[in-house]
């Protein structure tokens, strides 16, 4: 039932501007891959792409291993949930959830059946009768989803689905689509512009910049190894240094940070000063001066934030902005420190 | 999966054009199609002949290429390839057939070869045609259906064979029913009467003092109807800005206390035929009026004809446009933000520096739009001055003697068309700047809390004065015209009687069941059943075209939509004219016939039914139409049951206004009834010129009771929206970014 996506050199133009670039990707059966990006690089154009609401410019797009590049969104075996929802308003929740089926010429009292199920999926088993307008936005939500879920679609696409929620349902529906998704095997594809929600529902992520691809890969790939600092970036919070770093061998560099010098892993084309990015959470912050191979440096700012303190620390390297799990015994500005800089917290990603 | 495969559907358009051109007659039938006197000539007579038997046995070699066109699309039915090469092979087929056809009917008519340097190159052709009939109807649909789905199979409108064929159904009705006969009209202006070009002739039909004599200045005699249009028209438009914006400024800066009558104020015109207020002014200043009897029987002075003229055509024009201005000007004044006037008074200003220096400056483009359109209802208006003129004639008038005198001068009836459309395009085109660069635009997403300024007391006082007066004499014009109806001889015995509503709508039971006796029932059940029958047409095309225009992307958007918008400037006049020209003769010889009007009502109104269609749909978020697209609806499919059911209210304005329109136009109409085809308006005017008051009067109070009742019975039969109280889920656009 449910079908790879296949992307090639895609290319969507929009008169004089750009928004999609020459992609290449291809998403396995089965899976849930994520598009990643900051707003406007492009990924609700990949995905409308995908399910043939805007026609390619350039490229061919593949599901199933068939060229579909020429056929319309309604000739396609694909399903969408809308940022918006786009429930219909003048219909009833199970009006909605049966629209599809009905449209494919399914009768009435089957699509009914059916419709009944996809409810209670999404655990909405007494809403049917209700107007789109009487439910919450959660609620909302699992009906899109219900409607796009009934048509068994061998792909199912998710425009920034969780948008319109707070922050708690936003955790709690993204645990239920990765369950969902998991649970019936299907294949989807998401979009987001949020990294922790992307990391935590995906099995692979595309991360986007500017209509390309930036990098493609699992999750703690991206997190742990970003190949650019706009990935490092966009992936999680993260100090960019300037430092030396000098080549040990396939897979090992040693970076000098002030005074100390560091082995991580990582590859660089050429030895030299490079671009570095150094995780908030894997700098360790000692309040007495210290240990050998700590960077030295003072305490310019403090600031509490419940579960843990955020202290921005100026060193030999520059500003760095760290995160201490240790709200007990906070620590003042200008109050001397050492940091110990973890390996798998230090990225080398420029050349 | 239940839908007909693109081939299927290919084979039987083509085999409607086949049956078309072997089964029925090719030509329009004397007795109508549907008497069926033409089975036994279907292939010996040449006057019922089917067009297969017109070329094998009647000469009539023109037509033969057809037969190969519409055989081959057949064969496209039936033949592999990719869809993409038979959508191509189709156009091809298509474009082909129609242009065939067309070349053969706009050029050999009922003397042979339509023009004269045909018959010198390339022979006499031995062979009339009158107009079109069912053979070749079907024909033409079915070549029209055969390009839709070429188009669509070529990829064309997202390879949606629905979306292609409404595109082909909406340009080729408004090239067919609008573009082709005004642009026939107006050529008609450079041709002599036998047909010949002769571009000088123009110069000297536009060129004669009736036109352009400027001798009323000097006082020796009359003006020409140029100037006499053009005068009105800026008398008129400023006269219902200035009325309109007092209406307004009341209705929202005071506390006026009867807003919802003035808003009644501004439906009574819509439904009202446009001389009504000509009538109701005859009544008070006519020569049997209140004012010339009274002035009569208490000073002796003879009653005038004063109101016949300048002055009642501009009275009348007041009255029936002011609440046009008043609808434009509301809006204008309610976009003022009160947050800017509050800056103001906040800034030093008085109320009434306020007014001078922010919001009247602010309301400035509203005004001149709102004085475009009043200028733009005058000179359309045939109505007012054809009841009221007089002496003073203006263009639609002169256009009409031209026509229906005993001058039947076409050429010059084109001239003054010309001129008229001229003035109407140049009025058009600078209110669609105006309203284009409306930088001035206020209204805002952000909730704007401050509370209007109140108006300086001068100035409220002012509009009161100007304002209520009016409106008082306005509702007293409605009353006498009401009254009217009910007297014997308005002016001179105001008995109470039925007699004219008796004589109108008189009914008798015989012994066959009723007898409609009335004068008034012939061209009233005209009236009815056709503005029945153009309403929903009206509607759909309408909504169709709307729907394109904003839904689907195809390249000439801006075109398509430009087009049905310019059909609306032009002139009722003038569109009636160009009809009764252009298919007065083949190859769509309709004219007399009730297709004729039913077209004429279509055309003329399907502007409003889509801007009403493209306003409401623009409110419908796209990702439900997207929505509907993933879940496997098609184009039609989700017309259907997602954006029309959202579409209430826009459904039953189109419907209104197109069957209202239709009960109350005068001037493209007036030329295109028929003793057989009667309709209620020119019914009346008929009776209005001729003085026959009181017919007249009981006739239009009787047509204004049926649109209050047709209004009601729309609402009651398409209903209201049903959505839930809440609003629809939060309104992202579709296209907001991450
Ligand atoms: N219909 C359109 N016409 C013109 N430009 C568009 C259109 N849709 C999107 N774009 C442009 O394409 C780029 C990518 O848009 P989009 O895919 O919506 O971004 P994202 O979903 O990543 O925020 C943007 O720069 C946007 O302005
Ligand atoms: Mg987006």
């Amino acid at each position: 039932m449910s079908a790879g996506v296949e992307f090639r050199n895609v290319v969507k133009r929009y008169g004089a501007t750009t928004a999609v670039a020459g992609v290449s990707f291809a998403v396995a059966s089965g899976t849930l891959t994520t598009l990643l990006g900051p707003s406007g690089c492009g990924k609700t154009t990949v995905l409308r792409m995908i399910a043939g609401l805007e026609a390619a410019s350039e490229g061919a797009i593949l599901i199933d291993n068939e060229d579909v590049t020429a056929l319309s969104a309604t000739e396609r075996d694909v399903s969408m949930v809308f940022q918006s929802y786009a429930l219909f308003p003048h219909m009833s929740v199970l009006d909605n959830v049966c629209y599809g089926l009905r449209r494919s010429g399914v009768d009435k009292t089957t699509a009914a059946t059916s419709a009944q199920e996809a409810l209670q999926q999404v655990g909405l088993d007494g809403f049917a009768q209700r107007q789109p307008s009487e439910l919450s936005g959660g609620q909302q939500q699992r009906v899109a989803v219900a409607r796009a879920l009934v048509l068994r679609p061998s792909v199912m696409l998710f425009d920034e689905p969780l948008s319109n929620l707070d922050a708690r349902l936003r955790r709690q529906m993204r645990e239920e689509i990765r369950e969902l998704q998991q649970r019936l095997g299907l294949t989807v594809v998401y979009v987001t512009h949020d990294q922790q929600e992307a990391l935590a529902v995906s099995d692979r992520i595309i991360v986007m910049n500017r209509g390309r691809i930036e990098q493609d890969g699992a999750p703690r790939d991206l997190y742990e190894r970003p190949a650019t600092a706009f990935v490092a970036n966009f992936m999680g919070e993260s100090n960019r240094l300037r430092g030396a770093a000098r080549r040990l061998d396939e897979t090992r560099v040693a970076v000098t940070l002030g005074d100390s010098e560091i082995v991580v892993t990582g590859t660089i084309a050429a030895d030299g000063e490079t671009d570095i990015a150094v995780r908030p959470e894997t700098v360790t912050i000692d309040p007495a001066p210290g240990p050998a191979g700590s960077l030295p440096g003072r305490v310019v700012k403090a600031t509490y934030v419940g579960t843990h303190m955020e202290y921005t620390v100026e060193t030999a390297a520059g500003a760095l902005f760290a995160i201490c799990p240790r709200v007990d015994r906070p620590l003042a500005a200008g109050h001397a420190v050492a940091l110990s800089l973890a390996p798998r917290g230090i990225l080398v990603v420029g050349g | 999966m239940s839908r007909a495969t693109p081939t299927r559907a290919v084979a039987a358009w083509a085999l409607i054009g086949l049956a078309g051109f072997v089964l029925l007659p090719w030509y329009a039938q004397q007795e109508g199609v549907l008497a069926f006197d033409w089975i036994g000539g279907l292939w010996s007579h040449a006057d019922s002949a089917s067009g297969l038997a017109l070329i094998a046995a009647h000469n009539r070699w023109w037509l033969a290429p057809l037969l190969p066109v519409l055989l081959a699309s057949l064969a496209v039915g039936f033949v592999g390839g990719t869809r993409r090469q038979r959508g191509t092979t189709l156009v091809w087929l298509a474009g082909i057939g129609l242009a065939i056809f067309w070349l053969q009917a706009l050029s050999i008519g009922l003397r042979g070869w339509n023009a004269e340097w045909l018959t010198l190159t390339l022979g006499e052709v031995g062979g009339r045609q009158v107009g079109i009939g069912i053979g070749a109807t079907l024909v033409l649909l079915s070549l029209l259906g055969l390009l839709s789905l070429g188009l669509a199979q070529r990829g064309a409108f997202g390879g949606d064979a629905f979306v292609a064929g409404a595109m082909v159904t909406v340009v080729a009705s408004i090239v067919l029913f609008t573009a082709w006969p005004v642009l026939r009209i107006l050529l008609q202006a450079f041709n002599s009467s036998d047909g010949t070009f002769a571009p000088a002739l123009l110069l000297d039909r536009l060129s004669t003092a009736k036109i352009w004599s400027l001798r009323c200045l000097t006082g020796d005699g009359r003006c020409g109807v140029a100037w006499n249009t053009l005068f009105l028209a800026l008398c008129c438009g400023a006269g219902t800005t200035m009325l309109g914006l007092a209406f307004a400024l009341i209705v929202t800066r005071t506390g006026f206390r009867m807003k919802r009558t003035l808003r009644v104020l501004t439906v009574l015109p819509i439904i009202t035929p446009p001389f009504v207020i000509g009538l109701g002014l005859i009544l008070v200043f006519g020569r049997s009026g209140v004012v010339n009897q009274a002035l009569d029987a208490w000073f002796g002075i003879a009653p005038t004809r004063w109101i016949y003229g300048f002055q009642g055509v501009f009275l009348a024009q007041l009255f029936a446009f002011t609440p046009v201005a008043f609808l434009v000007l509301i809006g204008v004044v309610e976009g003022v933000s009160p947050t800017l006037e509050e800056a103001s008074q906040t800034l030093r200003a008085d109320r009434w520096d306020t007014f001078r220096t922010v919001s009247l400056p602010l309301m400035k483009p509203g005004l001149a739009n709102a004085f475009l359109v009043g200028f733009i209802e005058s000179i359309a208006d045939f109505g007012n001055p054809i009841v009221l003129g007089g002496d003073y004639g203006v263009l639609s008038t002169e256009i009409y003697f031209a026509v229906v005198g005993a001058q039947l001068d076409y050429g010059r009836a084109a001239a003054l068309a010309l001129l008229l459309l001229a003035f109407a395009l140049g009025a058009f085109f600078l209110q669609r700047r105006l309203v284009g660069t409306r930088s001035y635009a206020t209204i805002s997403g952000k909730g704007d809390s401050g509370l209007p300024t109140p108006m300086p007391a001068g100035l409220r006082r002012l509009a009161q004065w100007i304002a209520l007066p009016w409106a008082g004499f306005t509702a007293l014009l409605y009353g006498f015209v009401l009254v009217g109806g009910f007297v014997k001889i308005w002016g001179r015995d105001h008995t109470p009687t039925l007699q004219h509503y008796a004589k109108a709508f008189a009914v008798e039971s015989g012994p066959n069941g009723l007898i409609w006796t009335g004068a008034a029932w012939g061209s009233f059940w005209t009236t009815v059943k056709l503005a029945a029958i153009a309403a929903p047409l009206t509607a759909l095309l309408g909504l169709l075209a709307a729907w394109l225009l904003v839904r689907q992307r195809f390249v000439g958007r801006s075109t398509l939509e430009f087009a049905t918008m310019l059909s609306f400037a032009v002139p009722g006049t003038v569109i009636g004219v160009a009809y009764v020209f252009t298919f007065n003769v083949p190859p769509l010889e309709i004219t007399g016939t009730a297709l004729i009007l039913v077209l004429c009502f279509v055309f003329r109104n399907m502007p409003v039914g889509v801007r009403a269609g493209m306003a409401s749909m623009s409110q419908i978020d796209r990702s439900l139409d997207e929505a509907s697209a993933t879940l496997r609806g098609r184009a039609w499919q989700t017309l259907a049951h997602v954006v029309l059911p959202l579409m209430r209210p826009a459904m039953v304005a189109a419907l209104v206004y197109g069957f209202v329109r239709a009960v109350t136009t005068v001037s493209a109409v007036v030329f295109l009834v028929t003793a057989e085809y009667e309709l209620a308006t020119t019914f009346i005017v008929l009776r209005v010129i001729n003085g026959d008051y009181g017919l007249a009067i009981a006739y239009s109070c009787a047509l204004i009771l049926l649109m209050l009742a047709a209004i009601l019975l729309i609402q009651l039969l398409v209903g209201q929206r049903r959505l839930g109280r809440r609003a629809a889920p939060a309104p992202i656009a579709a296209r907001a970014g991450a």
